[in-house]
């Protein structure tokens, strides 16, 4: 049996002459026919570009600058855009990370698969609602949701109706960027499921292009794992997970942990068990104390009931303490943040920090809680002004809460960027944020939050946009500094993993309401709450598909 | 205070001599930057070509006009000529030397206009866009009855009651009838620039609401404004035309408005005097098109990663 694809000596390039990128550098491997393999590598390791390429999408300034890609022995590099509008059906199709918002929000779905069906005419007109209907029950939809418009259906469901797309035209080879990267954690485990079932059911051949190696080992038979545009190791999902060869294979698995194991061990959290270690205390360190806390939104349309995001919090983080709120999408742990800053006023319950009742600030009084209680965002590429120093970040709070000006402000400015460990540090003072990668980005949002040397730091999912080998370093200075610092910090994550190496106890938010609560440690390893154990079942485990 | 507020664990910093600080980079390096940005542009380029030729045209006027803006007693509507090149008016007065002056009058309106129609779209768009509540609302009023009234009908009006006023008199009535449509475009990209994190992190910086609005969201809308400046200023050559064209100005003044109202008024194309027609239609025409070519390059100082992809 010859292979459905085969990729020889690939590479593309962006831009052209002596300024342009190789995003992927003589690549070469095959798939055969009725395969699952997985693609992984970090971001700007070249596997969207592969990608792109392999489905003939790719788009200018990237563009193929040798090789070969042959499906089924035709050169797709070497079709014209019409000839390769004819091979979709029966040939590629592919779903994109943002795929559910690829639907066209005033047409219906029944419509989204009409213009299909329509554009090939390999279905005869009598049959389009039968076979419509038949391609959202393969990806577990009601056909009811056929009359449905995208904007009534949720992230999880508009991503299935974006792969029965694909679907349609009967392809012998589905590429699935980053499928479930967009959705929240308990839906893209149901949604990597069906895509699973899916491909046993319809054998067609599959590739998936992930950068979590965690959600490829589960499903893929094979695992191809991308480095800076070369492809590093090419093996069997046993074989990866039980002796990789290739050292960035070796570095990516040694981030991966069981959160329920009894010791979890992480590059920079070696042998950490479930204890609170003695830290040094600040001076008249002030408690958060957020008592029977409640927030409801007015309904989103009249007629639809209102909306209550927190309901009825209690809990105290005590000074130096770490303290993780954990919960899916929707949970309310955000809103509980928010309640938290003041950026939102309570609906019934006080928030206090210390003597100050945050609940009722007014925004001339600010600055009050923020010199003790800063924040860390979770979007390091929004949370920075782009036309901005990382020097101007950094002197703002510096100015006006310490009240420093001049040299003195600017030395301390260095010792910030020393503290988060971006050195030569005057180099980096000079940056602009486009200049920085992610994870040096968020050491500048870290940096800015210990600007007024605050008691309390805020985090919201601070790795959860970062590569995998770039948060345990994040997470590792967050811990050194509330270890050095005595900053007690409220970690928000849906991540249990890293909840487990960073904080001493833990609250399990669903709805809204706190379900759980205790020792991070022991609330993992022997959870209750139903939600905790669902919670912890959708994590990626590489060992899931031996198990299964 | 100086030692309490200092935390610890600074190993490096701590053995860089005070001398060494440099200081922060000056003002004047980024308006350099800036400026390399726009002209890095091709289109901008030649944008700023053509509007510093014009500029230059309109200031050296008395250098290069063979005759005076009013200087009169040659022959009547005549073609052009080795000493006329585009001919002559109606009246008797050389028409390329009427251009070169009346280069001066446009680009100063369409300048001063420009930049005061946008001033003042600023102040609201940006003001509005921040606050909420009781004086949003009041704001909005103002702005959406400016918007509502038919523009040319009041520019009329206006320039008919301050009849006489001159080129002053038709600045201000630009300026009336030209802030409005920038203040809501300015007020809605503030709005969406409002619930960006990094505004969220300014107010956590311990920020001041002007500061936020006017350093960290206004810098951040530069090629929207400097784009409204010159569509404004395009607007204002315009109008300033129009006007002066239906004569609602004052006609004894020589610009490229009044050369249209006294060409028309003296059938200049009946006669077959195309030059007094075309000619200062197209400087019109072109001072306005190199307004609108430079604002592609200055797409370039809001976005870095479109500069930085435009030199690859």
């Amino acid at each position: 049996m010859t292979a459905l694809l085969e990729i020889t000596d690939l590479s593309v390039d962006y831009g052209e002459g002596a300024g342009s990128t190789h995003a992927v550098n003589h690549v070469s491997f095959t798939l055969q026919h009725g395969e699952f393999v997985g693609l992984v590598g970090e971001s700007g390791s070249g596997k969207s570009t592969l990608g792109f390429a392999v489905t003939g999408l790719s788009k200018p300034p990237a563009h193929v600058v040798g090789g070969s890609i042959l499906l089924d022995g035709v050169d797709i590099a070497s079709l014209s855009s019409a000839d390769l509008r004819e091979q979709r059906h029966g040939g590629i199709a592919m779903v994109l990370q943002s795929g559910m918002n690829a639907l066209n929000p005033v047409r219906s779905i029944r419509n989204h698969f009409v213009d299909i069906f329509r554009a090939h005419g390999h279905i005869d007109r009598a049959d389009w609602n039968s076979r419509a209907e038949e391609l959202v029950a393969k990806v577990e939809l009601p056909s009811s949701v056929l009359d449905r418009y995208p904007g009534e259906l949720s992230g999880g469901m508009r991503q299935r109706v974006s792969i029965a797309l694909a679907l349609s035209l009967e392809p012998k080879l589905m590429v699935f960027d980053e499928p479930t990267t967009a959705l929240d954690v308990l839906v893209q485990h149901a949604v990597m499921d069906t895509i699973i079932e899916l491909q046993k059911k319809e054998n067609f051949t599959a590739l998936l292009i992930s950068h979590d190696l965690g959600i490829v080992l589960e499903s893929a038979q094979r695992v191809l794992v991308m480095h800076e545009g070369e492809i590093v190791e090419d093996a069997p999902s046993r074989q990866i997970l039980e002796s990789p060869r290739d050292d960035y294979t070796k570095m990516l698995l040694s981030h991966y942990a069981d959160p329920r194991a009894d010791v979890v061990e992480l590059p920079g959290f070696e042998k950490r068990v479930a204890s609170v270690s003695s830290r040094t205390r600040q001076k008249d360190q002030k408690a958060i104390v957020v008592d029977h806390v409640s927030k409801v939104y007015p309904a989103p349309r009249r007629g639809e009931p209102q909306v209550t995001a927190v309901d009825d919090v209690s809990f105290t983080l005590e000074p130096g303490q770490s303290l993780a709120l954990v919960g899916a999408s929707g949970s309310g742990k955000s809103t509980l943040a928010k309640l938290i800053t003041a950026v939102e006023k309570p609906s019934a319950g006080s928030v206090r920090f210390g003597d100050l009742d945050v609940g009722s600030l007014r925004r001339g009084q600010f600055r009050q809680l923020h010199r003790d209680v800063q924040m860390v965002f979770q979007d390091p590429y929004a949370a920075l002004n782009p036309l901005h120093t990382v020097e101007y970040t950094l002197t703002r709070p510096v100015v006006n809460f310490t009240g420093l000006k001049g040299l003195d402000a600017r030395r301390r400015v260095l010792e910030l960027l020393d503290t988060v460990g971006l050195s030569p540090v005057e180099e980096f003072a000079a940056k602009l944020p486009h200049q920085l990668s992610g994870g040096q980005r968020q050491r500048v949002v870290i940096a800015r939050a210990l600007a007024s040397n605050p008691q309390v730091i805020i985090a919201d999912e601070p790795v959860s946009m970062l590569d995998v080998s770039l948060r345990a370093g994040v997470l590792a200075l967050l811990e050194d500094l509330r270890e050095q610092w005595g900053v007690s910090l409220l970690y928000i994550t849906h991540d249990l993993l890293s909840a487990r190496v960073v904080t001493d106890n833990i609250m399990v938010l669903n709805g809204g309401r706190v379900v759980e609560r205790g020792n991070t440690a022991e609330v993992l390893r022997n959870p209750s709450d139903e939600y905790t154990i669902r919670l912890l079942d959708a994590i990626p485990n590489p060992g899931r598909r031996d198990v299964a | 205070m100086s030692t309490q507020s200092i935390p610890p664990s600074t190993r490096a910093v701590r053995a860089i001599e005070e001398a060494s600080i440099a200081p922060a980079p000056s003002p004047l390096k980024v308006v350099l930057r800036v400026a390399s940005t726009v002209w890095s542009n091709g289109k901008a380029r030649i944008g700023i070509i053509i509007l510093g030729l014009m500029i230059l045209i309109a200031v050296f006027a008395p250098l290069l006009a063979p005759y005076g803006a009013r200087q009169n007693g040659f022959d009547r509507s005549a073609d052009a000529s080795a000493a006329h090149w585009l001919g002559t008016t109606a009246a008797g007065e050389d028409v390329l030397s009427q251009l070169i002056w009346g280069a001066q009058i446009s680009i100063f309106v369409g300048l001063v206009a420009g930049l005061l129609s946008t001033v003042i779209a600023v102040l609201v768009g940006l003001s509005w866009g921040y606050v909420r509540g009781f004086g949003a609302d009041v704001i909005n009023f103002i702005v959406n009855l400016f918007l509502v009234i038919p523009g040319l009908p009041l520019m009329i009006v206006i320039a008919a009651y301050l009849s006489g006023g001159g080129i002053g008199m038709i600045i201000v009535v630009v300026v009336i009838t030209g802030w409005a449509w920038g203040a809501r475009v300015l007020r809605s990209q503030t709005q969406s620039l409002r619930s960006r994190d990094f505004v969220t992190a300014a107010v956590f910086s311990g920020e001041r609401p002007f500061r936020i609005v006017f350093r960290e969201i206004l810098p951040n809308m530069t090629s929207l404004i400097v784009g409204n400046f010159f569509g404004a200023a395009t607007a204002a050559i315009l109008a300033e035309a129009g006007l002066e064209y239906l004569g609602l100005g004052d006609t004894t003044v020589v610009s490229w408005g009044t050369m249209l109202f006294w060409a028309q008024n003296s059938n200049a194309l009946l006669t077959g005097q195309w030059a007094l027609l075309f000619a200062p239609g197209l400087c019109i025409a072109l001072l306005a098109t190199s307004l609108t070519l430079i604002n592609f390059g200055v797409d370039g100082i809001s976005n870095p990663r479109l500069r930085e992809g435009s030199k690859r």
